[in-house]
């Protein structure tokens, strides 16, 4: 027994032991999982002679929940465009002044006043894209661009509809479908919200994350998505596109921001202006199909991307909406909307 | 009469129990054939391939996090064992008082708490020893969290154990003289051996699957394999992500099937 413990026990010693980094710096990212490509990394790696860990979370709110409770180690956060906001709010980065960068010139003027991060004294752009939904053509070759395929659908399309299970990407659609404004206390025009999601919900099959799966086997003809998973979605369904409703629909950017009680602080610095370069920003894009913010970069992104109809908007196009967090109330009264929904 | 009323006879058991078993394992048996698909999609059949076995060994995040769930498996295995053996020895071989239903119900509190409670109280406890004290253990802090939640799971097994063996045999052990530690080491431990193994290999098993607490636990670069099929999601399962949980599945069911057939032995 005494000898099976020394045995374990020297075994773990060993691993351990394996696993230490050996380059001069540390640093340790915390991103969305399946999202930070690789060959970035690596050259991070080489160009600073830094060893980098990733780890991957399924939602901003994962993200917050473990960085509030006291998770420490990690430098490096991507949140969402309110997330960051509130992690600014609840004092949880560092104000690292990326506007001060070297690389800053190279992002593209719309991304620099923000309303998460006016002046970017905190966050630099990761990738960005929007929330809209995708129709497989072959099924419905009608006039995709409105929110009535999800609110009121075409014969064809009934119960052949996945959504989104999020909250705000529903309720915002419906409220852009009624012409009602954005983070809304009304009471009555709430109501008209309810009963609008209540009797569009007969027509919906399943309300899902998984929207790439759910579009591929056929279980349904539409989805609500994300333009970069309606792209590789339409790698598999060729007759599938990316509808940008008249209505509005929402834009979205993560961003990379830097822990206030980050161990790595200077690597997390050389890292946000790292990736501020253009050709590095390519390499994110290339990985994660999304578009990046940077200026340039465009010249070193795969082709196939840059003529992507989920990536290039038409002219025609209303512009994303960037909805910032609704205050207590307003997420009280949409909970109950959702909630009510979903029994 | 108690043909009557046995579950085996009564009407539709039969059927009852084949939707049970198909509601369970029919999933399962998807994840598993598509894992073996050539196309990309986890939903659409094309053609058998075992590409993605290979790619999944192949991806550094896999092996990394394979690694990692290992590492922290065995640490909570050997420790959690032996910590449990201790504590059914304990209260297995003294006279029973109110003492021993209170240490018995102490022991099993991790198997009551919701897991989210232990994982955030397992996390405000560890972020309060870094910032009082400024004691971290790295990845010992995942492996001390998952030794103490495998505890009761290892205790199990080898208490029920100690509870059916002759206590005459150590009895005559200590007649014949023998040190309490060589009736120990010549008597209790080869009997109640079953029961220590069976409860490791619980323990690993349940080690290797959490997730709940290791998300909350784990530190940078401490991805075990579970949180890192958790994070995909998002972004898209492929059948790498099946092949992994193939990988994950045979290991458990090799791994149940052995405390099975070792349950068995210890009962003929």
């Amino acid at each position: 027994m005494t000898r099976l413990f020394t045995t374990a026990a020297a075994l773990v010693g060993l691993a351990f032991a394996a696993g230490q980094a050996f380059a001069a710096g540390e640093l340790h990212i915390y991103n969305w999982g399946n999202y930070t490509s690789p060959e970035l990394i690596e050259k991070f790696e080489k160009a600073h002679d830094v060893k980098v860990t990733i780890d991957g979370y399924d939602s901003n709110e994962t993200m917050l929940a473990k960085i509030k409770a006291g998770a420490a180690g990690y430098d490096i956060v991507v949140p969402g465009d309110y997330m960051v906001q509130i992690m600014v709010s609840e004092g949880l980065l560092a104000e690292t002044n990326p506007s001060a960068m070297a690389n800053y010139k190279n992002v593209e003027a719309r991304w620099k006043d923000v309303y998460w991060d006016p002046g970017r004294k905190y966050s630099v752009p990761w990738q960005w894209g929007t929330t809209s939904f995708g129709v497989n053509t072959a099924v419905y070759d009608g006039d995709i661009d409105t929110l009535a395929i999800l609110f009121d659908p075409p014969e064809v399309l009934k119960g052949r509809i996945n959504m989104l299970n999020d909250i705000n990407d529903v309720i915002n659609a419906g409220l852009r479908y009624l012409g009602h404004p954005r983070c809304n206390k009304d009471k009555a025009q709430l109501k008209e919200l309810s009963q609008l999601l209540l009797s569009a919900k007969q027509h919906w099959r399943t309300m899902d994350y998984s929207t790439i799966e759910k579009l591929t086997s056929g279980d349904v003809d539409v989805s609500q998505n994300w333009n970069g998973a309606s792209m590789r979605a339409r790698k598999q369904i060729p007759t599938l596109k990316y509808a940008y409703p008249r209505e509005g629909f929402t834009g979205w950017m993560d961003n990379v921001a830097v822990l206030k009680n980050a161990p790595n602080t200077e690597n997390a610095k050389l890292f946000q202006d790292f990736i501020m370069d253009p050709e590095n920003a390519a390499l994110i894009s290339n990985f994660a199909r999304y578009a990046n913010g940077v200026a340039g970069s465009d010249k070193f992104m795969d082709p196939e991307m840059t003529a992507a109809p989920e990536i290039i908007m038409p002219a025609n196009a209303p512009a994303p909406e960037f909805v910032p967090p609704c205050d207590k109330e307003v997420v009280d009264l949409y909970n109950k909307v959702w909630t009510n929904l979903k029994k | 009469m108690a043909n009557a009323l046995d579950l085996k006879r009564q009407p539709g058991f039969a059927s009852v129990a084949m939707i049970c078993c198909f509601v369970l394992y029919a999933p399962i048996a998807v994840l598993v054939l598509f894992s073996f698909n050539a196309n990309r999609s986890v939903t659409r059949w094309t053609e058998f391939s075992l590409d993605w076995y290979v790619r999944a060994l192949a991806n550094e995040g896999i092996q990394h996090a394979a690694l990692i769930s290992i590492e922290v498996a065995l640490a909570a295995t050997v420790f959690g064992t032996a910590i449990a053996t201790a504590g059914a020895l304990a209260t297995t071989r003294i006279r029973r008082s109110r003492g021993t239903n209170i240490a018995y119900t102490v022991i099993n509190m991790p198997l009551m708490v919701p897991e989210i409670v232990t994982a955030i109280a397992t996390l405000s406890f560890f972020a309060l020893l870094r910032t009082g004290l400024g004691i971290s253990f790295g990845l010992g802090n995942l492996m001390i969290a998952h030794t103490v939640f495998c505890i009761p799971f290892a205790y199990l097994p080898i208490r029920a154990r100690l509870e059916n063996m002759d206590l005459t045999l150590e009895q005559a052990a200590a007649d014949l003289y023998a040190t309490p530690w060589r009736t120990f080491r010549r008597v209790t431990l080869p009997l109640m051996l079953p029961g220590i193994i069976a409860g490791a290999m619980l323990a690993f098993i349940v080690s290797l699957d959490d997730v709940i607490i290791t998300l909350l636990v784990a530190g940078p670069g401490e991805t075990t394999l579970p949180l890192y099929i958790l994070g995909q999601i998002r972004r898209g399962v492929t059948p790498e992500v099946n092949a992994v949980s193939t990988i994950l599945l045979a290991v458990s069911i090799l791994f149940v099937t052995l405390f099975f057939f070792l349950g068995r032995r210890q009962r003929s």
